[in-house]
């Protein structure tokens, strides 16, 4: 991790001017490229986004298609639906957020402030609490 | 080693692409899941025609297609996240940002349809 190319400086210029094919470069052009390596854990933190927001689906089919629950038919679509509607507030915010980082990284800024895990958070505490509901109530 | 040009000491372009690797998988067991019959008859699962099922799980799926097409071109272009294209630099990100925008869509596609299904049923 520690050893860094002492070219680097030149690097990076000539990476400006070579990679402008890029296409749609996201930070736009101020600021330089940050190191490659940032900008991967940046790609990999949006997987992991992605991820989560893949496994509240999962639990989404489970509760509204495959496991044969013996709910109200108000707390199971309740539950259906706000894992569903996680999961795409948190498909909206990823992409937003990854481009909001490496915007941040060219400019050498402070990494903005995301309100994506306690929106996850609080969200899955409240589904925890109707399926403690769902249970009761059938 | 048979390819010059420097490693990565941390193998993150490596690993960025098993994260790539791991969220195509997740994404496409949900399908499957999704795709699965349910357990009992239809009235308590919420039915929705399988066939409708199929095409809308198809439809998301050739998104993911097309991505994984990306993702194998371009680790070969870059020969194993060694170097990139044009500079033989460690390689910047394994996709472009149109494609995260794609599996952003794809996911939020199947989130929608997975909630349609349910109200529909």
């Amino acid at each position: 991790m520690a050893g860094r190319p002492t070219t680097e400086g030149a690097r990076d210029i000539a990476d400006h001017t070579r990679h402008a094919d890029r296409g749609p470069d996201p930070g736009g052009p101020p600021g330089s490229e940050p190191d490659y390596r940032f900008t991967l854990a940046n790609e990999r933190t949006f997987l992991a986004w992605i991820r989560t927001a893949l496994a509240l689906i999962a639990g989404a089919v489970a509760v509204l298609h495959l496991v044969p629950l013996d709910w109200h038919t108000g707390a199971k679509l309740a539950v259906g639906f706000s894992l569903t509607g996680l999961a795409v507030v948190i498909t909206v915010y990823a992409p937003l957020r990854w481009i909001r980082v490496q915007k941040a990284m060219r400019r050498d800024q402070p990494l903005p402030m995301s309100a994506l895990p306690v929106i996850t958070a609080v969200g899955v505490a409240l589904v925890c609490a109707v399926v403690l509901f769902g249970n009761y109530w059938s | 080693m048979s390819h010059p040009g420097p490693r990565d000491s941390g193998l993150q372009p490596e690993r960025t692409l098993l994260a790539w690797q791991r969220t195509v998988i997740v994404f496409v067991a949900v399908a499957l899941l999704y795709l699965r019959d349910p357990f009992e008859d239809p009235a308590v699962g919420g039915g929705v025609d399988p066939l409708y099922r199929l095409a809308a799980v198809l439809a998301v799926v050739a998104a993911v297609g097309v991505l994984i097409a990306h993702l194998r071109r371009r680790w070969r272009a870059t020969a194993h996240g060694l170097h990139d294209d044009a500079t033989g630099n460690p390689p910047a990100p394994v996709a472009r940002p149109w494609a995260l925008v794609l599996l952003s869509a794809a996911t939020a596609a199947l989130a929608l349809v997975v909630a349609a299904g349910a109200l529909l049923g």
